[in-house]
């Protein structure tokens, strides 16, 4: 059982650093969600946290802008105002990640040298299990047209979870991002919360699968482009039903927390060309 | 349909640059906070680009070509640079 637990989170800076224009008690609310989160993960007694995060121009400016990407260097630092924050890097298995994902066909960009986003240290602020674990830092395009379809963020969902079930280490799966917002457009004040109400219920009937199907056009318009760190996310859980731990629409953001059961879970399926290369990595 | 982030024209690289450098550079950051016109000098920036930068009016510098969430989170550092004592650390 190499998953032990899979969860998604939202990030947004003002969780961390709370201005007066955002709602105290919201935020308070958010944070015990991410206490509940903390506990589960903690008694998931996981080795390694793969993280899939949103970046947010930070890692990746336009000098260079990856698809999919995987920091496999000896740990990973970021800052936000007064917070400075470091992370060991799992690093056999970020390796393990970056070898087996380009034997699957998925051209992964990785580097040994790049600063972290909040869309990671957020969550770790909150939910970091105790003990602490390394971290692989997986990083999804969500803010750069043109950004990997939803389709091809489940099928590197679905290829990762194939690389993760071969290995002894015991990894939690964590999505960073979301719900709808709009940062720095003129629709900042006016998520669609009717949307993220919708997405919701649809996984949590189980119906995960059906994100792959959605167009980057329609993530855009409804202030979901970080879904893709979801969507990822889902294609390694398959079609287990999610349970909402929150869902906490601010002003300006739809939080949402949601985690899928992971024990006793149907094994996913792996579609081609993922299981031809299973085969042939069993051969070997 | 106009997406909210659309592909960053090449033409405003420098703009885009510098608000990147707002954003994530505290040193940047800082000589901008301290001297902004030299520091939009060191960056190279047109006439149009400068003007807008010293309002920082979101619609003028995404017309510019600006990321919006650049804009968005070079204006957030600085408010957080300007006055930290605004915010509850948690």
């Amino acid at each position: 059982m190499p998953v032990v637990a899979a969860v998604a989170c939202p990030h947004t800076p003002q969780l961390l650093m709370r201005p007066e224009t955002e709602d105290r008690d919201l935020v308070l609310r958010v944070h015990g969600a991410y206490a509940r989160v903390k506990r589960m993960l903690s008694e998931a007694r996981p080795d390694a946290i793969c993280l899939i995060g949103g970046d947010h121009i930070e890692g990746f400016f336009l000098n260079a802008v990856p698809a999919f990407a995987v920091a496999v260097g000896r740990s990973v630092s970021g800052h936000f105002g007064p917070y400075d924050y470091t992370f060991p890097v799992h690093e056999p298995l970020a390796r393990a990640i970056v070898e087996q994902g380009i034997e699957r066909e998925f051209d992964l960009l990785y580097t040994q040298d790049v600063p972290l986003d909040y869309a990671f240290y957020v969550p770790l602020h909150f939910a970091m299990p105790e003990p602490a674990v390394p971290i692989v830092p997986l990083y999804v395009n969500v803010y750069l047209p043109p950004q990997p379809t939803p389709r091809r963020c489940h099928a590197w969902g679905r290829a990762l979870r194939a690389i993760l079930d071969a290995r002894a280490e015991r990894v939690v799966l964590m999505a960073s991002g979301g719900m709808s917002h709009y940062p720095g457009t003129d629709r900042y004040a006016s998520p669609d919360f009717e949307w993220d109400r919708a997405m919701l219920a649809t996984l949590t009937e189980g119906r995960g699968a059906e994100t792959a199907r959605l167009t980057g056009e329609e993530l855009d318009k409804a202030g979901n482009v970080e879904l893709r760190t979801w969507i990822t996310l889902l294609g390694a859980v398959g079609d287990v039903k999610a349970e909402v731990l929150c869902y906490e629409p601010s002003w300006h953001h739809g939080n949402a927390m949601v985690t899928w059961p992971v024990h006793g879970a149907a094994r996913v399926s792996l579609g081609p060309p993922a299981a031809e290369v299973d085969a042939k990595l069993r051969s070997r | 349909m106009n997406a909210h982030y659309f592909f960053p024209p090449a033409d405003a690289y420098p703009l885009n640059r510098t608000l990147f450098r707002l954003k994530s550079e505290p040193a940047y950051r800082r000589r901008f906070m301290a001297d902004r016109d030299a520091a939009m000098t060191e960056a190279g920036l047109a006439a149009d680009v400068r003007a807008a930068l010293v309002t920082f009016d979101r619609d003028r510098l995404v017309a510019l070509g600006a990321h919006p969430y650049l804009v968005f989170m070079a204006d957030l550092r600085l408010a957080m640079e300007r006055a930290p004592a605004a915010f509850e650390e948690f």
